[in-house]
């Protein structure tokens, strides 16, 4: 699990441009989106998506659903194991 | 009207009212616009999500901001006015590529495939609510840009930020800036042509 | 200086003609239908999709400059005082990578015979209202006594992938503003208005003022206030002098996308144009993106002559949190003055207002 979170970090890092950031800056339960975490965006959870699809083959057909998924490192790492 | 400052970078430097400020690392081409933007210290990080031709429209207006400071109204009364010939075409290609090759559209590429993107950066940066507009020209033309700011100051704008920026993955590629404002003065319109000729000779 | 407006043309999946999309638009026929494997994934996408021309810009391009010589003549067309405008997001996508707006330039010379190149605009959605506008302007400052102002756009994978990644189409003809609307149907067309300094025959619109504003807030989502649209509305009625309560009809841009169609509700409710009659014609087309503004812009110009509201295709029941005035069912009203707004990516809006000549 934690091999996973890290290697979603770097993924989101290199996906998302996020290029003033190292993997250690991302904290595993601080929140992705909005003015307190990482300040990502719509277009970033669309790009979330993407990656889901790219590097776990998981297919999200409603970005609506993918909210609280998407909330933090944790709980994007929850949702992949649950689908393995 | 009257000429306040003016900016320009291209692959080898940047400058700001003919100064070289920055210059580009020939150990890393491709990667001018970072280097400028880490030369120049600047702290915004939506500056990497930004494709080419927003990252150095935002740089060539960061490098004008202190001319800003004394100005009335910009929130208001600035309208954005920027030209170029090829669009968007470097982030057309890339975006091509996310799904005929990689098979997955990319909603963030494909995002930065309209010009006028880049007049959205800069308002959201500096909270402009004024007028903008995206014109497609082969060339840069001093009269054209001359006459859009005539009209704006007609239509009650007292500021015009005109950009002709160019980021076509060619050798070629620039972005000049200039702030232009409504005044009494006879402005020598030649005088953009000349600047920008002279900062393509640097 | 005054500008008057005429029919140029207009062809769409309605029709080839003026007078086709009048019959349409009073019948209330759409021009949108399911298109087997249009999407990324072979999804059938709904779009407002030609029989001819489909995807072929320059052959659209071409056959709407071709009409115009039954409208003004040859002398007209190319004369150094008629100045061309185009709006288009992509104009001709199947020349990348080489330039993809290159033919709109030679072919507007070729077909025309003008020797000046026509004044392109590229700045998304609002494309064509700010086309209009700035073709104004030249009249305006005496640059031109006439304008030719073309709006054109196809359908491509780039664009329909494109919206699907954002997850913005609907998998319906779309319905704006409608409580069930689920996105965007895609469209193409090619509109032209024809702008004159002169009272000439055929004019029956004046243009008033227009503006254009930026949300300042994100690139490719609504502003939650609508704060960009109710700058770019005010400062268009304080251009024209009007107040709000002169405003018969507002053609809003109405893109069926949740956020968009709640954006422009909050912006015309905090304008006060909440009990205006208001329709989006995207219903009939689609969002033909660059052509929108100006077909719009045309309907808008038959909806006057015709002295008639035309119904808000595909709305039934309100869907944003702030009601509006939505047009739901044809009806007969004296249209003297029109607003017109669009908003689109970079966070654009833009407005104009056209009055009814007497």
């Amino acid at each position: 699990m934690s091999e996973l979170k890290e290697n979603l970090k770097a993924q989101i890092i290199e996906q998302l441009n996020l290029e003033d950031l190292t993997p250690s800056d991302i904290k595993n339960e601080a929140p992705l989106f909005g003015d307190e975490g990482l300040g990502l965006d719509s277009i970033d959870a669309l790009e979330f998506i993407v990656l889901l699809d790219v590097n776990y083959g998981i297919k999200i057909s409603d970005p609506s659903d993918a909210r609280e998924i998407f909330h933090s490192i944790d709980s994007l790492a929850s949702f992949i194991e649950s689908q393995k | 009207m009257k000429l306040i400052a003016h900016s320009y970078l291209n692959r080898k430097a940047a400058f700001l009212n003919g100064v070289k400020v920055a210059h580009a690392d020939s150990e890393q081409p491709n990667d001018f616009l970072k280097t400028y933007y880490r030369e120049l210290t600047i702290d915004y990080p939506k500056f990497h999500k930004m494709d080419a031709l927003s990252k150095s429209a935002f740089i060539s207006d960061y490098l004008l901001e202190p001319f800003y400071a004394d100005l009335v109204d910009l929130e208001n009364k600035l309208q954005l006015v920027f030209a170029n010939n090829d669009s968007s075409k470097q982030t057309d290609l890339k975006y091509i590529e996310s799904y005929e090759i990689n098979n997955n559209p990319s909603p963030s590429l494909f995002v930065y495939t309209l010009p006028n993107i880049l007049t959205g950066e800069i308002s959201i940066k500096h909270k402009w609510y004024g007028e903008n507009c995206f014109f497609i020209q082969p060339a840069f033309d001093a009269q054209f840009f001359a006459d859009q700011a005539m009209f704006s100051f007609l239509r009650g704008n007292d500021y015009c930020l005109c950009g002709w920026v160019e980021m076509n993955g060619s050798e070629n590629e620039e972005c000049f800036l200039f702030l232009l404002e409504k005044s009494a003065d006879t402005f020598e319109i030649e005088q953009l042509t000349t600047l920008l000729k002279s900062y393509r000779n640097e | 200086m005054k500008c008057y407006l005429k029919y140029g043309a207009l062809i769409s999946p309605l029709g080839t003609t003026i007078e086709d999309h009048a019959h349409a638009l009073l019948s209330n026929n759409s021009g949108i239908k399911q298109v087997e494997g249009s999407g990324f994934n072979n999804e059938n996408w709904f779009l407002g999709k030609m029989n001819e021309l489909s995807g072929d810009y320059d052959a659209l391009l071409e056959k709407a400059l071709g009409s115009l010589e039954s409208i003004w003549d040859a002398e007209i067309l190319k004369s150094p005082r008629t100045g061309i405008f185009v709006s288009t997001t992509k104009a001709n996508m199947r020349l990348l990578p080489g330039d993809t707006f290159e033919s709109t330039r030679t072919l507007i010379k070729k077909e025309l015979h003008q020797e000046v190149d026509p004044v392109i605009i590229s700045n998304a959605c609002i494309s064509g209202v700010v086309a209009v506008n700035v073709a104004a302007d030249y009249l305006k400052a005496g640059k031109f006594d006439r304008a030719i102002i073309i709006g054109i756009d196809v359908l491509s994978d780039f664009i329909i992938y494109g919206f699907q990644s954002l997850f913005a189409l609907g998998n319906e003809v779309c319905k704006p503003f409608d409580a069930e609307r689920k996105g965007i149907s895609l469209g193409e067309a090619c509109g032209i208005i024809l702008m004159t300094n002169e009272r000439e025959e055929g004019v029956f619109a004046e243009y008033i003022a227009g503006a254009s504003s930026n949300d300042a807030n994100h690139i490719s989502g609504p502003s939650r206030t609508g704060e960009g649209l109710v700058r770019a509305v005010t400062k268009t009625l304080e251009r024209a002098g009007m107040d709000k309560t002169e405003i018969d009809f507002v053609s809003a841009h109405g893109t069926a996308t949740i956020y968009n169609d709640e954006m422009e509700a909050i912006a015309f409710n905090r304008l006060g144009l909440e009990q205006t009659p208001l329709n989006s014609l995207k219903g009939y087309f689609g969002h033909t993106l660059g052509a929108a503004g100006i077909i719009e812009l045309l309907s808008c110009m038959i909806s006057m002559e015709k002295n008639t509201l035309i119904k808000s295709l595909g709305y039934q029941q309100c869907g944003t949190t702030q009601t509006l005035a939505i047009v739901e069912e044809n009806r007969e009203k004296e249209l003297t003055t029109i607003l017109k707004t669009a908003s689109g990516f970079g966070g654009g809006n833009a407005s104009l207002i056209l009055k009814k000549v007497q």
